[in-house]
């Protein structure tokens, strides 16, 4: 169980606790203007200055020593805050999780507040100009998106009822998009999204930089070796690289430092020698988000 | 420590509403591989509906990152970008 869970899960995973994704927390914290003022230059958050720090270059910083260091600690503090969310030109309280395909279908089906609706990821326009409906919303962000051009899909429309939401979740699942959950901002979760690397601002600070911008899954990947054929073709959906053949058979090992415990690598294996357990029963990772 | 790379946008060819909106192009941040440039709006610009800006720049944000494949100058139309 990560800290999340152990803070705000209520004796469960905290994404699957409801209360998160209640109406009345958007109204408690005034989220309606909050996301709207956040949402209409979103594309700017990650180059204004953050205390005085020009992220343009950024990159280069948190390489050195000591300032480094207070960099990435400035970072996470921003990125983990559980204080009632001010700034909305900060990426405050967004913090989120990996989750697989499973986690993702109970959160549609049960907790995800209506209306659902698909939106432009913007982190594929930001960083490669391209629009891709892969982003699921909840709740008052719907109405915010409404209101927003850009993040609306081509399409005839983009409110989806639970079932055609779990059916287009499913589909980038399977292509290997990361399922991923948001508290954006905190205490309150609007955002499901299929993620790829390296356009995903979340994962990106995480892979390249360490910050812990992402939380790993509840789970991790692993083998059944006697059903391995040694194809390879997990290899490739991987995004993480945590796959590999190795031996003399050539079956694949899961490198579990590396796994973010997505599972989209269970829908390229054709034997089905792929599956997920949780994190805490490999004592090597347990505990390590 | 390591040689910075500088890749430089000359911004009164692309963005802040001149000769080539990024929006339409956007050729080199399809190009680069590690996805080092960032879409934004312009800052400081005056629009009619900040509901749905219309001055867009490309800056590039991951300059660590970037192999110095060079894609992005080449495939760039306006020869707009320099990286060193």
């Amino acid at each position: 169980m990560c800290d999340l869970c152990a803070k705000h899960g209520d004796g469960g995973k905290w994404y699957l606790n409801a209360a998160h994704y209640a109406d009345e927390i958007a109204e408690k914290y005034n989220l309606r203007d909050y996301l709207l003022e956040q949402y209409k230059n979103f594309e700017q958050v990650p180059v204004r200055k953050v205390n005085g720090f020009n992220p343009v270059g950024f990159d280069y910083k948190i390489r050195m020593p000591l300032i480094g260091r207070l960099l990435k600690r400035m970072a996470e503090g921003m990125l983990h805050s559980t204080r009632p969310p001010r700034n909305p030109f900060r990426a405050e309280g967004h913090i989120g999780q990996v989750v697989p395909l499973e986690d993702a279908i109970a959160i549609l089906e049960t907790c995800a507040a209506e209306p659902i609706i698909e939106k432009n990821c913007m982190c594929r326009y930001m960083s490669r100009g391209i629009q891709e409906a892969c982003c699921i919303n909840f709740g008052v962000m719907s109405d915010i998106i409404s209101k927003l051009p850009r993040f609306i899909p081509a399409k005839d429309k983009f409110f989806l009822t639970r079932k055609e939401a779990i059916q287009r979740f499913a589909a980038f699942n399977n292509k290997g998009y990361i399922g991923t959950i948001w508290f954006g901002p905190f205490p309150y979760i609007n955002n499901l999204c299929s993620c790829a690397t390296p356009e995903c601002a979340g994962i990106r600070p995480r892979l390249d930089f360490g910050i812990k911008s992402i939380y790993k899954a509840e789970y991790v990947a692993d083998v059944r070796p006697d059903v391995c054929t040694g194809c390879g073709s997990c290899e490739d959906i991987c995004q993480f690289g945590a796959l590999h053949k190795t031996g003399a058979r050539k079956t694949v090992t899961v490198d579990y430092d590396k796994c973010y415990g997505c599972g989209t690598c269970r829908h390229a294996c054709a034997p089905g020698a792929l599956y997920l357990r949780s994190r805490d029963e490999v004592p090597q990772i347990a505990e390590k988000y | 420590m390591a040689r910075r790379t500088r890749i430089t946008i000359d911004y009164s060819i692309c963005g802040d509403g001149n000769e080539v909106d990024p929006r339409a192009c956007g050729a080199c941040m399809r190009a680069c591989g590690p996805a080092v440039f960032t879409l934004h709006q312009t800052f400081g610009a005056e629009e009619k509906d900040p509901c749905d800006p219309q001055q867009w720049r490309i800056t590039p944000l991951w300059a660590s990152l970037c192999t110095r494949c060079n894609k992005c100058v080449k495939i760039c139309p306006k020869e707009a970008i320099t990286v060193e």
